[in-house]
C-alpha cells in the first residue's frame, strides 16, 4: 500500500474546526484529513501518523491555542527533518505581525489565510500547497493528478523525463 | 522490500521456473536448451507479474545467462557437438547494440527538445491551422501528438500534450462528451504514434534488435515507409471513433498557448542538431551511414556543445535501454541454444495459413500487451518469430520481416486499460474519464489494429520489401 498523505487541522475552537474540516471534504478521499484541539494533541497525531509509515503534506494551524501557540508549534515541527517540508499554513485572525515574522523566518511559513475566509480562497491555498508537496517530494503525480493542480503535475511529468516500457 | 501477493507468487514461480528444467531431461533439447528454458521462465514470469522492476529483471537476465549458459560461465567451459557457448562478452555487448545507441542518440535529442521547449513551440505552431471547431481541434491534437511520440517518448508527449489539454478541458461544460474525447484522444494517438519511426517505442527496438541479429538490417527511412502509412490509417480511425462515441456539443473550443521560440545559442544548436539527425536519419537509404552511427550526432555534438550537460545525462531513462538489452541477450541464447526452435517445433505451424498466423502473432500480441508492458510483449514473442522463419517449420510462406513487424506494431494497438500503457494511465489520472470509456474506445482500436496489421502484412508490406 502507498503511504497516505495527510492534512492535520489544529484548531480549538468547535465552530471554526467544523467549518475548516467542512470545507476540507472534497479533498479526503486523497488526503485523509485528522485534527487536533491544541498542539501538544496535534504532536500526538503527527506522531501517530509518522509511526504508521505515513506523512503529513499540509498542516492548517491556528495561532491562538491552549497552551503552546500556533506559530511556537510549527517551528518546533520544523526543526524536526521528517516534518521539515510539510506545508504549514497559519490560519488566524489573531497573529501580529512579530508572530507572523517570526513564522515566516523560523518555520518557513508557506501560507497566511485571515478568518473569516472563503471555500474557494481555502481550496486554491490546499491545491498549490499540496501540489508543491507531491512535486517537492517526488511523489507519484499521477495519484493526485484529478484533485490538485493537474497542469502543474503534467508539467512536472514532462520535464522528468518519462519513458516507455 | 514488501511484496504483494502478486509480486510473492511471482517471485516463488519465476524461481521455480528457473530451477526445474535443471531436473528434467526433455526429449530433443540440449542440456544448454534446458538451462535457458529456466532463464526464460524466470525471465518471463518476473516481467509479467514484477516481484522486481522490469529493468531489474533484465540486467538478471543477461548476469543469468553470463554464469550459467557462457564460456566463462560454471557449466558450459568447452564447445561441445550440440552447443557452442557465447563469449560474455556477446550478453554484455547488448546493452551497447546499435539499436541502443540509436535509442540513446534519441533520448538525448528528446531530452534537449524538453529542455529547450521545442516539443511545446512546435505544438502551438503546428496547432494554430486547425481552426476552433472541436472535431478539427481534436485532429489537429492527434497529429501533433503522434509526430511528437514518433520522436520523443510516448509517455512524455502525452504529459507534455496534457498540459495544453487540461485548460481547454476545464472550459468545456462538464456534461460535454467532448472532454472524455480529448483526454483520450492524447493517449491514442502518442501509442499509435509511437509505431511510425524505429525511435519512437521501444517495441520498434526489440524488433530491430532482433532482426539485425539475424543479419537483417532495416533503414530508419525504409521502417518509416512500412510503418508510416498504417500509423495515419490507425490514426485518422480513432480520430472518427472518438468524435463518434464522444459527440462534441460545444460549437467551438479555444486554444491558449502562448510562447515563442527560445533563440538562445544553445537552443539554436539543438534546433539545428535536431533537423540534421532527423533528416540523415530518413535518408539512410540514399547514404548508407547506418542510423545507430547518426544517433551520435546529437550525442557528440550536444555535449560538446554543452547544450546536454552532465546533470542532463545522468536524468536520461537508463532503464529502457536495460529493458531492451535484457530482451536482445535473451534471444541470443533462445536462439543458440536450440530452445526457440523447440518451443516452436512442438507446434504445428505448416498446417496454418499465412494469414491464421499474422493473426495468432497479431491478436496475441495485442492481448499480452494490453496487460502487460509493450516492450515485454515483444521481447517474449519475437525469439517465436525467429524461430518459425529460420527452422523453416512454418515453410515458405513465412516471412520473419513481416512477422516481426506484426509482433512489434501490435504491441503498440493495445490501448484497453489503464494498465495498457503509461499515457493511457496518466489520461485515466486526470479524472476526465472513466475506465469504460477507455476500454470500451480501446477495445474498438484493438479489433481494427489488427484487421490493419493484418492488411498490411498481407499486401502492403511485401510489396515495400521485395
Amino acid at each position: 500500500m502507498e503511504k497516505q498523505i495527510y492534512i492535520l487541522v489544529v484548531e480549538d475552537e468547535l465552530e471554526v474546526m467544523d467549518a475548516l474540516v467542512n470545507d476540507l471534504q472534497s479533498f479526503e478521499t486523497y488526503f485523509p484529513v485528522e485534527t487536533a484541539n491544541s498542539s501538544e494533541e496535534a504532536k500526538k497525531v503527527v506522531e501517530q501518523i509518522y509511526y504508521g509509515g505515513n506523512e503529513i503534506g499540509l498542516i492548517l494551524c491556528d495561532h491562538v491555542l491552549p497552551g503552546q501557540n500556533g506559530v511556537d508549534f510549527l517551528i518546533e515541527l520544523h526543526a524536526d527533518v521528517l516534518k521539515h517540508d510539510s506545508k504549514k499554513v497559519l490560519v488566524t485572525g489573531q497573529a501580529g505581525l512579530e508572530d507572523t515574522i517570526h513564522a515566516i523566518n523560523s518555520a518557513d511559513l508557506d501560507h497566511y489565510i485571515a478568518k473569516p475566509w472563503t471555500k474557494e480562497q481555502l481550496d486554491s491555498v490546499v491545491v498549490k500547497q499540496l501540489t508543491d508537496y507531491v512535486i517537492e517530494e517526488k511523489l507519484n503525480p499521477m495519484r493526485f493528478m484529478a484533485i490538485l493542480d493537474a497542469v502543474r503535475l503534467a508539467e512536472y511529468m514532462r520535464e522528468h523525463k518519462l519513458s516507455d516500457y | 522490500m514488501n511484496l504483494s501477493r502478486k509480486q510473492l507468487v511471482g517471485l516463488v514461480l519465476g524461481l521455480i521456473g528457473l530451477v526445474v528444467p535443471f531436473f528434467l531431461s526433455i526429449e530433443g533439447l540440449s542440456q544448454a536448451g534446458h538451462v535457458a528454458l529456466g532463464i526464460f521462465f524466470l525471465a518471463a514470469v518476473f516481467w509479467m507479474l514484477e516481484p522486481f522492476p522490469i529493468y531489474a529483471t533484465s540486467v538478471l537476465v543477461i548476469f543469468l545467462q553470463i554464469l550459467l549458459l557462457s564460456k566463462e560461465g560454471f557449466i558450459f567451459k568447452e564447445i561441445t557437438e550440440v552447443y557452442t557457448p557465447d563469449s560474455y562478452t556477446a550478453f554484455i555487448g547488448t546493452l551497447a547494440s546499435p539499436i541502443i545507441i540509436l535509442f540513446l542518440g534519441g533520448f538525448v535529442l528528446a531530452d534537449a527538445a524538453v529542455k529547450y521547449n521545442l516539443d511545446r513551440n512546435l505544438t502551438r505552431i503546428l496547432l494554430s491551422p486547425f481552426g476552433n471547431k472541436p472535431q478539427f481541434i481534436v485532429l489537429g491534437l492527434m497529429i501533433v501528438t503522434a509526430l511528437l511520440s514518433a520522436f520523443m517518448s510516448n509517455t512524455a508527449t502525452t504529459a507534455m500534450m496534457m498540459t495544453v489539454i487540461l485548460p481547454i478541458i476545464a472550459r468545456i461544460d462538464v456534461d460535454d462528451p467532448l472532454r472524455i474525447g480529448l483526454a483520450l484522444c492524447i493517449p491514442f494517438a502518442a501509442n499509435i504514434g509511437g509505431i511510425a519511426t524505429p525511435i519512437g517505442t521501444p517495441p520498434n527496438a526489440v524488433v530491430i534488435g532482433a532482426l539485425s541479429q539475424q543479419g537483417i538490417n532495416i533503414p530508419f527511412g525504409e521502417w518509416m515507409i512500412l510503418a508510416t502509412p498504417l500509423v495515419v490509417v490507425v490514426l485518422l480511425f480513432a480520430w472518427i471513433l472518438l468524435l463518434t462515441m464522444f459527440k462534441p456539443k460545444a460549437n467551438s473550443v479555444k486554444v491558449d498557448m502562448s510562447g515563442a521560440f527560445n533563440t538562445s545559442k544553445n537552443a539554436i544548436i539543438l534546433y539545428i542538431a535536431f533537423g540534421f539527425t532527423v533528416l540523415f536519419w530518413i535518408t539512410e537509404s540514399f547514404h548508407g551511414v547506418k542510423s545507430a552511427i547518426i544517433a551520435l550526432i546529437p550525442v557528440v555534438f550536444l555535449t560538446l556543445t554543452g547544450v546536454v550537460t552532465k546533470e542532463d545525462i545522468r536524468k536520461l531513462p537508463w532503464e529502457v535501454l536495460w529493458l531492451v538489452a535484457g530482451g536482445i541477450s535473451l534471444g541470443i541464447s533462445m536462439k543458440s541454444t536450440g530452445l526457440a526452435e523447440w518451443i516452436v517445433g512442438s507446434i504445428e505451424w505448416s498446417s496454418f495459413g499465412a494469414i491464421t498466423l499474422i493473426l495468432v502473432f497479431s491478436i496475441v500480441a495485442v492481448m499480452m500487451s494490453n496487460f502487460l508492458s509493450n516492450t515485454v510483449t515483444a521481447t517474449l514473442l519475437i525469439p517465436l518469430a525467429v524461430s518459425l522463419a529460420t527452422s523453416g517449420i512454418a515453410g515458405e510462406g513465412f516471412n520473419l520481416i513481416i512477422v516481426s513487424l506484426v509482433i512489434g506494431v501490435s504491441a503498440s494497438m493495445a490501448m484497453m486499460l489503464p494498465i495498457s500503457t503509461p499515457p493511457n494511465a496518466i489520461a485515466m489520472s486526470t479524472g476526465t474519464i472513466q475506465t469504460a470509456h477507455m476500454a470500451k474506445a480501446g477495445f474498438t482500436m484493438g479489433i481494427f489494429g489488427v484487421l490493419m496489421v493484418l492488411l498490411y502484412a498481407l499486401f502492403y508490406w511485401p510489396l515495400i520489401l521485395n
